[in-house]
């Protein structure tokens, strides 16, 4: 099995008006590093940025992304620092919600977590990034959260692969 | 006044009162925010 390199971990269907979403035993010894998926069908209003979360961790999140706006190839920074998640993952809004990629690194490793995510606004006037970041501590977490900086959301999915460590 | 649903797995349910002031903490707002770049 040499040739399977990514692992399903667990999937998560996103349920009704729901302001965020705790992911329980995502991640463990079996992985060091993860890949989470993110599919937010709609957001009841505004157009709020999605949140990760570790565990119950409400400090030490970095954070910094490239943002281009599609019509003008406009960019700006994104940025979190020290803050209580990671909250620039990239605006979701109430047309069409939002999809986001995000790498995890030595979540489950006492060792400082890294991300690296990327997002497409499915707005015509919205935009992409892609960014980076970490989360300043050595805790091992099993659980993370997806929330948004406002409103709340409905349907869609999380799905959680672990990368296989090693080639057998 | 009710407070926002959280879900943990499979379960949705509301929020206490606690949960909701840790998520009020966090930067949340009850009133919708256009974060659209720029």
């Amino acid at each position: 099995m040499n040739a399977v390199g990514l692992w399903l971990v667990k999937t998560q269907t996103i349920g009704t008006a729901v302001a965020s979403v705790n992911v329980t035993g995502a991640f463990s010894s079996t992985y060091d590093n993860y890949r989470i998926m993110v599919n937010i069908d709609a957001i009841t209003a505004g157009g709020p940025y999605v949140t990760l979360q570790l565990g119950a961790t409400t400090t030490g999140y970095y954070y910094g992304a490239a943002s281009v706006v599609y019509s003008t190839a406009a960019f700006s920074g994104l940025a979190s620092n020290n803050q209580a998640s990671f909250n620039r993952l990239g605006p979701a809004n109430s047309g069409s919600g939002g999809s986001l990629i995000i790498d995890v690194l030595n979540p489950n490793r006492a060792y400082r977590t890294m991300i690296s995510s990327s997002y497409a606004d499915f707005n015509t006037a919205g935009s992409s990034g892609y960014g980076s970041g970490f989360l300043n501590n050595t805790t091992q977490y099993t659980d993370f959260t997806i929330g948004l900086t406002s409103s709340t959301m409905t349907g869609g999915n999380i799905r959680v692969y672990g990368y296989k460590n090693g080639q057998s | 006044m009710t407070n926002p649903n959280i879900q943990i797995d499979d379960e949705i349910r509301e929020m206490t009162d606690e949960e909701y002031a840790d998520l009020i903490a966090s930067g949340w707002t009850e009133e919708p925010q256009d974060d659209r770049e720029p």
